[in-house]
């Protein structure tokens, strides 16, 4: 299934003798939202992070419009339009939410803007009200809930205009209303364009985003289909079975 | 008493001009620098430089620049791998090597004797040479401040902050850190290679224990005894501080107290002040201003 | 050719007390303090002051050891416990202050001189071609001995089991029931006494003075990142090597590289050698020679 954005060819990852990921490969194309899920342990984090440039991969191909960005690094992936969120976004003391939100496009600033006082982007103030920040947009960006730290995480993420935007867990810890704003305004970039892959636990907000989903095992894609194939696929049942059903959180 | 106190507020605001170098590097960046005082060394240093040449004068300024920039960056160069404690003991040895390499080259740097018979700034003046100077100073000062404000208030001041507190975001948004920091560090070593260039032509005189480690701690605790982050804050710093040290000889006459008493003052209003700042008021008596109206 | 190696193994001696105290208590404290070459200072007034009242030497180093000790922990919770929960640069600029304070205290009590320990002076033994005076053996046992019984300490008893634990991580130490703080309090203390032994020893051969401390901040540094900040007994591999570079750098013949038959690079040069290694290990090996328990650089 090569998709025409982002194409990964056997990546490999291992920390010493254990391997993380094992010569995974999937893709996909602009204006696609795709999951990625598994288990704990599955890998998907590290796939996230080797993807975006914080951490090197040890063997594959990653490709971004034909681009290769197979271990460039984090800093220079931004320039090829790929952009991603923490799992856990810390954010600044010292910054408000609007200088945080400010500084998601400002991108390296050339020689000549460094003497101008910078000015707030007119689109601010929009993001600030789809993502329900208006009303804390003055405050210091780490004085915010952790739902809060999300969506102003995923609200400067999208600041730079990304071909690409990696999400980390983004639905962790945010209160069901805003979940499904996130939902509406992911689709609205989608439909712009904008190619989006989710690492996720949370199947609802899967379902109701994703067209596809990619499924890791222990270093191993074991699926890549649409999610309400999900449930007939044995493999994937029992990854989640033998793993999740303590927790209660996947409920095919 | 007059002359005294003009002397005071001259040194003050050389000083000044070093906070506020610190407060762009540690303030802003979150660079814990070290070895600020070789910077300043390299103006002190490049004054005498022009005086041994036998050039004019003024050109001591490009020549003190021009090393602090090449130490800046080697400074910054340090900085790419190292978390902000190891790179504090890095620069305050760096800082140590060339202040022992400067007092045993006798035939290049004068040695422990140092160089002197600089050119006095504004000599023809007399005697109102020292208010020229001083009146210069507060102009250089309040220059070096405006051009501070604006490039902390400028896009670049927002990539100084973010870097400062979340280099992992500022990273994942394609900040270049190892940029921000090489710019960071080439203009604030600039800004305190000229204070040093005016400092040694206000004391005629260079040498190796201008630059002893105590020197720069004694920054430090005007930056964090100003305010943090806090340019106004810094140069009130700058100032009390001074003044503070200034004072300390007519205490001890006042008080009767052995000699040593000054010395020992001193490192207790320097140390003390900024261990108990950092105890108690961290941020200083005039803190950063978070957010503020800029922008709008 | 002994003399030079005997040389290098008493500057090393010198510098290894107080470099496996800096390492030891940073595989806890997490942050370099810097007060400790100070600690070592204290030491040595202290000491001296006590053999001068009267107290022989043993004693007087003992007590003033354990004096020390206390001392470093009383800082230890009411300063670097509350600057750490800020940062870590934070707590090393607070130790720097501390040092400030401290030689200040000593300027005060004991003026900006040197004192000398009251000893006699006995004519120094030749052994191998070397000169070998009393002080330098009895400061190579106190070394040797102190060092041995830390790390009996750390090796062989449930504290030292307790002590890497929580260097290692302390979370999980915590987790298991260990008592992170006092265990750390502890390693503070016998850092503590460490340094101080370290003073006396060294002012025992030498003088004491408020310089003393700063004269060593850097050599002992370097020794200790050398070593891997953390690795406790690396810092003696660190040691040696700086004070071995040291040697070198005074004692090698550079003539020949600047037209002259006979050049020594003067006394005073020693300390570049040791930080210049420190700078080369900071650009290119930050976590010291051998991979130590503590990763975070």
């Amino acid at each position: 299934m090569a998709g025409n954005l982002l194409e990964l060819k056997d990546v490999s990852k291992a920390f010493g003798a254990h391997k993380v990921l094992d010569r995974i490969s999937f893709g996909l194309s602009a204006g696609e939202i795709v999951g990625l899920l598994g288990p704990n342990g599955s890998g998907k984090s590290t796939a996230l992070n080797v993807i975006s440039g914080f951490l090197p991969s040890d063997g594959g191909e990653i490709r971004l419009e034909g681009d290769n960005i197979t271990n460039v690094s984090a800093q220079r992936i931004t320039g090829h339009g790929l952009v991603r969120t923490f799992q856990l976004p810390s954010m600044p003391h010292r910054m408000t939410v609007r200088e945080v939100l400010q500084a998601g496009a400002s991108g390296n600033a050339s020689l000549a803007s460094m003497l101008k006082p910078f000015r707030f982007d007119d689109e601010l103030d929009e993001l600030l009200e789809s993502f329900r920040l208006t009303h804390v947009a003055d405050l210091p960006a780490s004085a915010l809930s952790g739902g809060q730290k999300k969506l102003l995480s995923v609200a400067t993420a999208l600041r730079s205009k990304p071909k690409l935007l990696c999400l980390d867990e983004p639905t962790a810890g945010v209160h069901p209303n805003l979940r499904a704003d996130m939902v509406t305004i992911l689709k609205r970039y989608r439909d712009k364009g904008v190619a989006i892959l989710v690492v996720e636990h949370d199947m609802l907000f899967i379902r109701e985003l994703c067209s596809r989903c990619v499924v890791l095992d222990r270093g191993e894609i074991i699926a890549d289909c649409a999610p309400r194939e999900l449930e007939d696929n044995a493999r994937v049942v029992e990854a989640y079975l033998g793993k999740a059903v303590e927790k209660g959180k996947v409920a095919l | 008493m007059f002359d005294f106190f003009i002397h005071v507020a001259s040194i003050a605001c050389l000083y000044g001009v070093l906070a506020l170098s610190l407060n762009l590097q540690a303030g802003f960046t979150g660079l814990v620098n070290f070895g600020l005082i070789a910077l300043f060394g390299c103006g002190t240093y490049g004054a005498a430089l022009a005086s041994g040449m036998g050039w004019h004068p003024l050109l001591g300024l490009p020549a003190g620049i021009a090393m602090a920039a090449l130490l800046g960056l080697f400074y910054a160069r340090l900085g790419r791998k190292l978390s902000s404690d190891y790179w504090g003991i890095a620069t305050l040895s760096i800082a140590e090597i060339i202040r022992i390499s400067i007092t045993n080259e006798q035939a290049l740097t004068g040695g422990a004797q140092g160089i002197s018979g600089l050119p006095l700034l504004f000599a023809g003046l007399k005697p109102y040479d020292g208010m020229a100077r001083l009146a210069l100073y507060v102009v250089v000062l309040a220059l070096v401040w405006l051009f501070c404000q604006r490039l902390v208030k400028s896009a670049f001041g927002l990539s100084m902050k973010l870097m400062r507190e979340e280099p992992q975001l500022a990273r994942s948004l394609g900040y270049d850190l190892d940029r921000i920091r090489r710019v960071v560090m080439l203009v604030s070593s600039a800004i305190a290679a000229f204070a040093g260039f005016l400092y040694a032509h206000y004391l005629t005189f260079v040498g190796p224990d201008q630059l002893v480690s105590p020197e720069t701690f004694l920054i430090w605790s005007m930056v964090i005894i100003g305010g943090v982050a806090n340019n106004r804050g810094v140069i009130a710093g700058a100032f009390l501080m001074q003044f503070a040290m200034a004072y300390v000889p007519f205490i001890k006459d006042a008080l009767e107290l052995p000699t040593d008493f000054v010395a020992a003052a001193r490192l207790i209003i320097v140390g003390g002040g900024l261990l108990a700042f950092l105890l108690w008021r961290p941020k200083g008596l005039f803190p950063e201003k978070v957010g503020g109206s800029n922008g709008r | 050719m002994f003399q030079f190696i005997f040389d290098a193994l008493i500057r090393s001696v010198d510098l290894a007390l107080i470099a496996v105290a800096l390492s030891a208590v940073y595989s806890l404290i997490k942050f370099p303090n810097v007060a400790l070459v100070q600690y070592a200072v204290v030491g040595a007034f202290v000491a001296m002051s006590l053999h001068t009242a009267g107290l022989p030497l043993l004693l007087a180093g003992l007590l003033s050891a354990f004096f020390v000790g206390l001392l470093a922990v009383v800082f230890n919770i009411l300063v670097f416990e509350r600057l750490l929960k800020v940062d870590s640069a934070i707590a090393l600029i607070g130790s720097l202050a501390l040092s400030m304070i401290l030689s200040a205290v000593f300027l005060l009590t004991y003026g900006p001189t040197a004192y000398r320990f009251k000893l006699e002076v006995t004519p120094a033994m030749r052994v191998l071609g070397a000169r070998i005076t009393d002080h330098q053996i009895t400061t190579l046992i106190v070394t040797a001995i102190s060092l041995g019984l830390f790390a009996l300490i750390l090796f062989r008893t449930s504290l030292g089991r307790e002590m890497r634990a929580t260097a290692t991580n302390g979370v999980l130490a915590a987790a298991t029931g260990i008592d992170t703080r006092r265990v750390t309090n502890v390693v503070v203390f016998l850092s503590g006494m460490l340094a101080a032994l370290g003073g006396i020893t060294l002012a025992m051969r030498g003088s004491v003075s408020i310089d003393l401390g700063t004269n060593m901040l850097l050599p002992v540094f370097a020794a200790a990142i050398l070593g891997g900040l953390g690795n406790a007994l690396g810092a003696v591999v660190g040691a040696i090597v700086i004070a071995a570079a040291e040697t070198v750098v005074t004692n090698t013949n550079v003539g020949p590289l600047v037209g002259e038959d006979l050049y020594f690079l003067p006394a005073s040069y020693a300390p570049v050698a040791s930080f210049a290694i420190l700078v080369i290990f900071l650009l290119f090996r930050p976590r010291g020679l051998f991979v130590s328990e503590v990763s975070r650089v």
